[in-house]
């Protein structure tokens, strides 16, 4: 990793607020520290309108900090002349894919960013084939995207940022839109890219059997970083999850339900199959 | 039947090389005061079947019947229909367009003609039914509420018209699990309290599971499976073919089920499961 510094992205004391109706100001974040570290899966969970979007604008460049900085392997989002060398680092993958393609046809579209960023036309063309190929969307090259399942419309806004060779991934609920098949579709695509390229990734999620798959999780609430750690702890703490008005995946939830009725169940777990086998090896207490 | 369609098939651009068939015989009935569910893939024709179902497509072939009468004719009777039919589309704050509340919500009683104090009637009783205190939201600005708020406005703007049915599209897409938790209770209230009959399509139908009485599953366009719940719910394997999966707390009572444990696989909820597996306790089985 050369002197690169330790931190892919590091918010220091950052805060954001809005400007609303006349002189109306609304804080969205306040005091933040959190980084982002090489290569890590980091998931971010929290209550709508707690922030969570806001700071994934933040590190990204797309908002400036009313408080505090981000830098973006050391450099400052607030550097405006660097924003595209930002933007290459970290790319963003919005909630709506119908929101984030641009071009004709799918080949045009994963090539867009490159072209902004000045690439001699023989080289976007190398690298578009190539990540289409990893992204198994090669025979979808010519197609417009307008008539791809939400899954793969969401894998050529991927594919569109893996040109660039960024980083890090930003996304903001991919899955939303999405249907099982093309939810499932997505986060296996982001945590092949994660484990076999390290790329880090920044996944914001409502559901908490998408965090599961994190290295670390963080939540927000309120504005304010409440809590981080792995998902074994995280998710599995409904006291904090049911305070700011979120829940833990089904096996977390009925574990907990069940252990107030004296069955044994391990505290980690998290999902379907721990929950089966504590039950079928279920002795009553008394 | 209230709602029905026989051999409803529907063709966008039929008779250019475009032509592509989004519905293909498709007959189903819906009783008053039920709560079904429309699953399927995106692009299996869900939101093709709910626009036919308030007349904002015409069928290739096949009609649609609504209470009776089939679905058609006039403008004067499909907006008849559409007083009576409510559809709540996918993301529905992103089609807001007035600076207040009110507007919002009075936009389509507005249309209908109704004398300013009835419109006041009419628009206040709408945002008390989704539980936002009229006096404090009227003058709001609509984009400046929260998400969950927002889409609580958008449904007060289709109840506004009094409707007997709601149709809705995705409407917890975006939403935190106690935004979607509100919304299911405001929804069995509005089915429970008042008669209302829901058809929701979704993907993410975990809370929505626990309301549903009937489910339809569309696959390419064709009704490939249409029951009660629990009929739908017991074909893991069928399911899992059309793309589509148990509701969590359904998987994992098949999968106790599947390792031997005596339960029962037709369990919804987080309390239903909770009762279940308790009754473990008595039966004997699995005790030292």
């Amino acid at each position: 990793m050369g002197n690169l510094p330790e931190s892919l992205i590091k918010a220091r004391e950052l805060g954001y607020h809005y400007v609303g109706d006349g002189e109306n100001i609304y804080p969205a974040l306040k005091g933040i520290n959190l980084d982002v570290r090489r290569g890590e899966y980091l998931a971010v969970i929290g209550p709508n309108g707690s922030g969570k979007t806001t700071l994934l604008k933040l590190f990204n460049a797309l908002l400036d900090p009313s408080e505090g900085e981000v830098l973006v392997e050391g450099i400052s989002t607030v550097e405006h002349d660097k924003i595209p060398m930002i933007r290459q680092i970290c790319g963003m993958i919005f909630q709506n894919p119908d929101n984030q393609l641009v071009a004709t046809t799918v080949e045009e579209d994963i090539a867009f960013g490159l072209e902004n960023l000045n690439i001699p036309s023989a080289e976007i063309r190398q690298r578009v084939v190539e990540v289409a190929r990893r992204l198994r969307l090669d025979k979808l090259l010519l197609h417009p995207p307008h008539q791809l399942s939400g899954g793969e419309k969401q894998r050529v806004a991927i594919a569109g940022i893996l040109a660039m060779r960024p980083r890090c991934i930003l996304m903001d609920e991919p899955t939303a839109m999405l249907d099982p098949a093309g939810s499932k579709e997505v986060l296996q695509t982001v945590s092949d890219l994660h484990k076999n390229e390290g790329i880090a990734i920044v996944h914001i999620t409502h559901f908490p059997e998408e965090a599961v798959f994190a290295d670390r999780v963080a939540v927000v609430n309120n504005g304010c970083l409440v809590k981080e750690g792995s998902p074994e702890v995280i998710l599995t703490d409904l006291k904090l999850l049911h305070e700011f008005g979120l829940i833990g995946t089904p096996a977390v939830e009925l574990a907990a339900l069940l252990r107030n009725d004296g069955f044994k169940i391990p505290n980690e777990t998290l999902h379907n199959r721990e929950l089966v086998r504590a039950l079928c090896s279920f002795r009553p207490i008394n | 039947m209230f709602i029905q369609t026989d051999k409803l098939t529907h063709i966008y651009m039929q008779g250019t090389p475009f032509a592509a068939e989004a519905l293909s015989d498709i007959s189903f009935s819906l009783a008053k005061g039920r709560v079904a569910l429309l699953l399927g893939p995106s692009g299996s024709g869900k939101s093709t079947l709910i626009q036919h179902l308030n007349g904002l497509l015409k069928p290739t072939s096949g009609q649609v019947y609504f209470n009776g009468n089939p679905v058609g004719g006039s403008k004067a009777e499909l907006l008849k229909l559409r007083r009576r039919i409510g559809l709540v589309f996918q993301m529905p704050e992103e089609q807001f367009f007035s600076e207040s509340v009110y507007d919002e919500v009075a936009f389509a009683p507005r249309n209908l003609g109704l004398a300013d104090r009835e419109l006041d009637h009419r628009v206040e009783r709408a945002l008390a039914r989704v539980g936002l205190e009229p006096a404090l939201f009227t003058k709001r600005h609509p984009f400046h509420l929260s998400s969950g708020q927002k889409r609580l406005v958008a449904l007060a703007a289709v109840l506004s018209l009094e409707p007997e049915v709601l149709i809705l599209d995705e409407p917890t897409a975006g939403l935190d699990p106690a935004g979607r938790r509100r919304l299911y209770t405001l929804l069995d209230d509005l089915n429970k309290k008042e008669g209302l009959t829901l058809l929701i399509a979704t993907h993410h139908f975990d809370e929505a599971v626990a309301l549903a009485e009937q489910v339809l599953v569309l696959y390419k366009g064709k009704l490939a499976m249409d029951g009660s719940r629990n009929k739908i719910f017991s074909n893991r394997e069928e399911l899992v073919k059309l793309g589509l999966a148990l509701p969590p707390i359904t998987e994992i009572m098949h999968d106790l089920a599947d390792s031997g444990l005596p339960v029962n696989r037709d369990i919804y909820t987080l309390e239903e499961a909770r009762t279940e597996i308790n009754n473990l306790k008595g039966s004997g089985k699995n005790e030292s």
